[in-house]
């Protein structure tokens, strides 16, 4: 795998947790979609494999689409200010990311920028959740971290079988799903998909 | 085909058909198909039971699916909450308001939702390998976060979101071990993530133990272990009570079967020790974590929520210890903890229109003002609080004395002090609710009452019948055949 590749799927994975709008986030989480297909085509050696990646596609296909749906569909007056500012939300995902390395630097895999890459994004992701008062950039979070396992199903050692990538495309692409309809449930209750909103359920 | 598959395949797509049935007949006739689809589930999930526990030691391990005395005995723990959740059902959505067509269509979609969910649960200890399992406990995800929003309050919204987000971040966790594992057992593809190739894993020591961490602590986040629980006080207490009952009596055990058979497969690579420390961690943070919570006046589903997280704690240190005592341990607690809590959830329809406060508040009294429901509550508090004789008090003997036994004296000497303290505080919770001194309430016959009584004179047989059993498994076949595992 080219580390070009990598570096592309890196960056836009941190340009998710830095971004300020929601539009933006979907055209780089959609970008990485992208660029995963491409690998995927790539690598593809038998018919499986490029069935797997035009469910990479497709994938990457409806979840902008539904993602751009509801954005458009809970426009909010002003973007939901997240708790931590843009750059210590970077320092942190890096820092998380290089923490995530060197915790599994022991399974040397033989991609190693690749499977560096796939704990970037993982990172990246939890990062976000943890990071982002928006309910749709908690769901982005998710969705980058779907494209990290992703990007591992490509590039570790015997990958995985085609009905796994089927099936494990088919169940995220559910859950995203469901966390739109949640998203859209918060908007109409809260006026806003803010998940500061969600704190009455304490002990 | 074997009957053991077929059995199992016409189990999962008995519920699925429901779930269509559901969306598609007439609304007089709901609750009535619904009612047919349940009992003819659990009349399959029995057969299988019974098929499977008659010659325990014969296990049917394929590469898709698996019936072994473990799936055996979740399946029969996950029909039989299943059943009763249905059933029980009704009441709860007669305490739905709105337009009639707007309730028509709420039922429609709880009855499809619910048997949706009901039959990915029943799906998963049936699992054949990791990546099967990790889509079916992710599917599980899917339905009931819809359902524990379904109430569609802002509490029940918040609760639903938690569940998702959390458990979606853990469960892409336990994928990157998943694919770690894939990417060094002998065969590749689906077959290569089946238990027993699973076992034949060819990585280091170090790779399998980080592989076999991420697993398990993403699995945590399904099962409610401490500290990735943040979601699940929540989302029990929230979601209609007969989807909590399903929640905590089948999805947290079957997820945790996952857990247990990761953990059998690994143990020749991780060795046992390294692989039993791992979960014995899990159950003694969870059970510490559970312990204070346990003395605090909650809501009632609330606290039977935190009651969950403390027996999840128990079963963890159970399949932790690994002794043939430990396990019958376990059997009996995974048993005894679904009846008694699944009473409890079922509880709260009626408590909550006799005591409209009790949502939010502890429940004070119930036992004066309504012995009936005092009575149900008693009997599911009592039970899971390790009351003798609940089986639960005897399930955590047996596990405690497999810890000595399995030289985690210190361990099992930790927990025992844990579970009084744990005990002492449902105790007080126990004395409050039958005994305690009564707040202004309904003064009618609480709605719901009639099917939760019934469920009471059903629990406390099972749990008696229960108890007698528990002794004497130990040294049975079915033990010895839960210790051997699908690998």
């Amino acid at each position: 795998m080219s580390g070009e590749a990598v570096w592309a799927l890196v960056g836009l994975g941190l340009g998710v947790v830095m971004v300020r709008r929601r539009s933006v986030a979907v055209a780089l989480v959609t970008g990485q979609a992208v660029v995963l297909v491409g690998v995927a085509l790539a690598h593809a050696k038998t018919g499986g494999d490029i069935i797997a990646a035009i469910a990479l596609g497709a994938r990457a296909a409806a979840l902008a689409t539904l993602l751009l749906l509801l954005v458009a569909r809970s426009r909010e007056a002003r973007p939901v200010r997240a708790a931590v500012a843009p750059l210590a939300r970077a320092g942190l995902a890096v820092g998380f990311a290089l923490l995530l390395t060197w915790l599994v630097s022991i399974t040397a895999v033989r991609s190693h920028v690749a499977y560096q890459a796939v704990l970037a994004l993982v990172a990246f992701g939890v990062a976000t959740v943890v990071t982002r008062r928006a309910t749709l950039f908690q769901v982005l979070g998710i969705v980058l971290v779907e494209n990290g396992l992703a990007l591992a199903a490509l590039t570790l050692p015997g990958g995985s079988s085609l009905v796994i990538e089927l099936g494990v495309t088919l169940d995220l692409t559910l859950i995203a799903l469901v966390a739109a309809l949640f998203h859209e449930r918060i908007f109409a209750e809260f006026g806003a998909g803010d998940t500061a909103a969600l704190r009455s359920l304490r002990d | 085909m074997t009957s053991r598959t077929l059995v199992a395949e016409l189990l999962i797509a008995t519920p699925l058909c429901t779930a269509a049935a559901a969306a598609l007949v007439p609304h007089r006739l709901l609750t009535r198909t619904a009612a047919l689809g349940a009992e003819l589930t659990g009349a399959f999930a029995l057969a299988l039971v019974g098929i499977t526990l008659s010659h325990p030691m014969q296990a049917q391990v394929g590469h898709w699916v698996t019936v072994d005395a473990a799936a055996a005995l979740l399946v029969g723990v996950i029909g039989l909450v299943g059943v009763a959740s249905v059933l029980v059902s009704p009441s709860y959505l007669r305490t739905m308001t709105g337009s009639v067509e707007h309730l028509q269509r709420r039922e429609r979609g709880y009855f499809c939702l619910l048997f949706a969910f009901w039959a990915t649960a029943l799906a998963v200890p049936l699992a054949g390998n990791l990546a099967l399992a990790w889509l079916l406990v992710e599917g599980t995800t899917a339905t009931s976060a819809l359902l524990v929003g379904f109430s569609g309050k802002p509490r029940a919204l918040e609760a639903g979101w938690k569940y998702l987000i959390l458990t979606s971040l853990g469960l892409g966790i336990a994928l990157l071990g998943v694919g770690l594992l894939a990417a060094d057992v002998p065969r590749h593809g689906l077959a290569g993530l089946s238990w027993p190739e699973l076992s034949r894993y060819s990585g280091t020591h170090q790779q399998a133990l980080v592989a076999y961490l991420l697993v398990l602590a993403g699995l945590a986040t399904k099962i409610g272990w401490a500290p990735v629980h943040n979601w699940l006080p929540d989302a029990h207490s929230e979601a209609p009570p007969p989807v909590s009952a399903l929640l905590s009596g089948a999805l947290l055990p079957a997820a945790l079967l996952v857990a247990w058979r990761v953990e059998q497969a690994l143990a020749p690579v991780l060795g046992r020790e390294a692989a039993q420390r791992a979960l014995i961690g899990f159950g003694m943070v969870s059970l510490a974590v559970a312990v204070p919570f346990l003395w605090q006046a909650l809501a009632w589903k609330r606290l039977l929520a935190y009651s969950s997280l403390e027996h999840m704690g128990v079963i963890a240190l159970g399949i932790g210890f690994g002794t043939p005592l430990a396990l019958a341990g376990v059997a009996v607690h995974i048993v005894g903890h679904a009846v008694a809590k699944a009473l409890g959830f079922y509880a709260a329809i009626p408590l909550l229109d006799h005591e409209p406060r009790s949502g939010g508040h502890a429940a004070v009294g119930i036992g004066r003002s309504a012995p009936p429901l005092g009575a149900a509550m008693g009997i599911s508090l009592g039970s899971l609080a390790g009351l003798p004789p609940s089986p639960l008090f005897a399930s955590e003997l047996l596990i405690l004395a497999g810890g000595v036994a399995s030289g985690h004296a210190l361990a099992a000497a930790i927990a025992t002090v844990l579970l009084a303290l744990g005990f002492l505080g449902l105790a007080h919770t126990l004395l409050e609710v039958v005994a305690g001194k009564s707040r202004r309430h309904n003064q009618a016959r609480p709605a719901g009452l009639a099917p939760v009584v019934r469920l009471a004179c059903v629990s406390v047989a099972l749990l008696l019948g229960l108890l007698a059993v528990a002794f004497t498994l130990p040294s049975t076949a079915f033990i010895s055949a839960l210790m051997r595992g699908a690998a």
